[in-house]
């Protein structure tokens, strides 16, 4: 038995070629590994074709199982939401309005149907404020509307900025919550 | 038609070579004051031989948008085209396509169409720009005359960087990659803005089929001189497997291109006046651009095998 390999184990045979199998020691050295006890392991069968190779495992062929499987495959694609009996949901989620609330512009609901209401933190964490995304329609109306809307929670001017490019609208100040609770109630 | 050129030179130009928008800019520029330029907008043989071939106000609309997948607002609506063909000079219309508004009717990025050509022009671009530096050029490591007593002044090498064949100091070093590559959704974006903006300018048209009856590029070029499609066309097919009279006919044309549907980028669409789209292109473009938006931004591993499962291979079977 050559030095190198002196426990010698039945599971990297399978790895080695033929060849170099055949240089090597071909007696199966018991040792105390786990794979060593697979192969003296007597199979069901009896005889087994190959003492190096470790038995096959024994298994069952079960296609009822396979959805405990199913269920931890991560989804690349987002499933549609299921109809709920009541809304809000348990975890706060309404559904947008059907049909669409009738008024000059519209605000789309997010890939994961959440209003899109951000917050956002430049300049290290000073500058703070909340972007409305997806606008579609006459964004100035809206804008309007925020002017009017924004006063009695900021308690001041409101410093709006809109970006007719990218169809947003940023305003200073952190008043996501209440800007996505009165777009909700306009059933966006 | 007389233009002012360098210097006062009158020059006579030839009409026929300047388009009508630089012609009034030609006309426009030779004067002092404010130009009415009354140059006839000649219509072409489609528009008026289309007030014969379009008796029937009834168009059946032969495609659909999967109603599931429209969104809920009233401004995002579907949009209509013509379904053509091209196996007659003359422009029939076998119907209506319906196309979904998140594809053809996004709101017009231009400058995401920028980003997108500028990417497209940059990422396989290498500059491969080297100067030597003083330690790269042959020779230079002795000094050339002693410190002091010569006269001269003081050097200690013949290729430094002060010196007439010296090496250069900060200079361009080795070949340098522009390689970047745009986040997914945003080229998908721009494909979708470009979309748009072909079909909102009357650009875009799809056909059921590229089969064409001759080899001959006169027939293409009179197809799209009839019709008033533009000095250039880009016709995309669903696989690579194309019609031999198209393949061949556009082989002898510059300006008229065939593509499979892998090959769609904006710079193309962009490039060519005109972008003509089989019918089962619109449904795997659709798809492949709308699969975007709904889907997770940190997809699981292998999201390829993802793609695949969920649209097949190319080429679509």
């Amino acid at each position: 038995m050559a030095a190198p390999f002196g426990k010698f184990c039945p599971r990297l045979s399978s790895r080695l070629s033929p060849s170099f199998q055949a240089e090597r020691c071909t007696t199966p050295k018991v040792s105390a590994c786990l794979c060593s006890q697979q192969a003296t392991s007597p199979s069901a069968e009896g005889v087994r074709t190959d003492p190096l190779k470790p038995a096959q495992p024994e298994f069952v062929e079960s296609r009822e199982d396979f959805k405990w499987v199913e269920r931890l495959i991560p989804r690349h694609q987002i499933p549609p939401i299921p109809e709920h009996p009541n809304y809000p949901t348990p975890c706060g989620w309404v559904p947008p309005r059907d049909p669409p609330p009738d008024l000059p512009y519209s605000v789309r609901r997010s890939r994961f149907c959440h209003i899109p209401v951000y917050q956002r933190f430049r300049k290290g964490g000073s500058r703070k404020q909340t972007v409305i995304a997806h606008i579609e329609g006459d964004i100035w109306a809206l804008e309007k509307e925020l002017e009017e809307f924004l006063p009695a929670i900021i308690g001041r001017n409101p410093a709006i900025q809109v970006n007719e490019v990218a169809r947003k609208i940023v305003v200073k100040g952190l008043v996501m919550e209440e800007v996505k609770k009165w777009l909700l109630e306009k059933g966006f | 038609m007389l233009s002012v050129g360098h210097r006062g030179v009158l020059m006579i130009v030839k009409p026929a070579k300047y388009s009508k928008a630089l012609q009034r800019l030609l006309v426009a520029s030779m004067s002092t004051g404010p130009v009415q330029v009354d140059i006839p907008t000649s219509q072409s043989q489609q528009q008026t031989d289309q007030l014969t071939v379009m008796s029937s106000p009834d168009r059946p609309i032969l495609r659909m948008v999967d109603k599931t997948s429209l969104p809920r607002s009233r401004f995002s609506q579907p949009v209509y085209s013509w379904l053509e063909t091209l196996g007659d000079i003359k422009d029939e219309k076998l119907g209506m396509v319906e196309l979904h508004p998140d594809v053809f009717a996004t709101h017009p990025r231009m400058d995401i169409l920028h980003r997108c050509v500028r990417w497209q022009y940059l990422y396989r671009k290498i500059n491969y720009d080297f100067a030597r530096t003083r330690a790269e050029m042959r020779g230079g490591g002795r000094k050339p005359w002693p410190q002091k007593g010569t006269g001269r002044a003081r050097h200690g090498s013949i290729r430094s960087p002060l010196w007439h064949m010296g090496g250069k100091c900060h200079g361009p070093r080795g070949p340098y990659s522009y390689y970047q590559y745009l986040p997914l959704k945003y080229r998908a974006l721009g494909l979708k803005v470009a979309l748009t903006v072909k079909h909102s300018q009357g650009d875009l048209h799809i056909v059921d089929t590229l089969e064409i009856p001759t080899t001959d590029p006169e027939y293409l070029e009179d197809l799209v001189r009839y019709r008033n499609w533009g000095k250039s066309v880009l016709l995309v097919d669903m696989n690579e497997e194309i019609s031999e009279n198209v393949c061949e006919a556009s082989a002898q044309l510059n300006t008229i291109n065939v593509m499979p549907l892998v090959g769609l980028n904006v710079y193309s669409m962009l490039k060519h006046d005109t972008l003509v789209l089989t019918l089962p292109c619109v449904q795997k473009l659709e798809n492949k651009l709308l699969y975007q938006d709904n889907r997770h931004s940190h997809g699981a591993k292998g999201t390829i095998t993802a793609d695949r499962d969920v649209f097949g291979t190319w080429p679509d079977k």
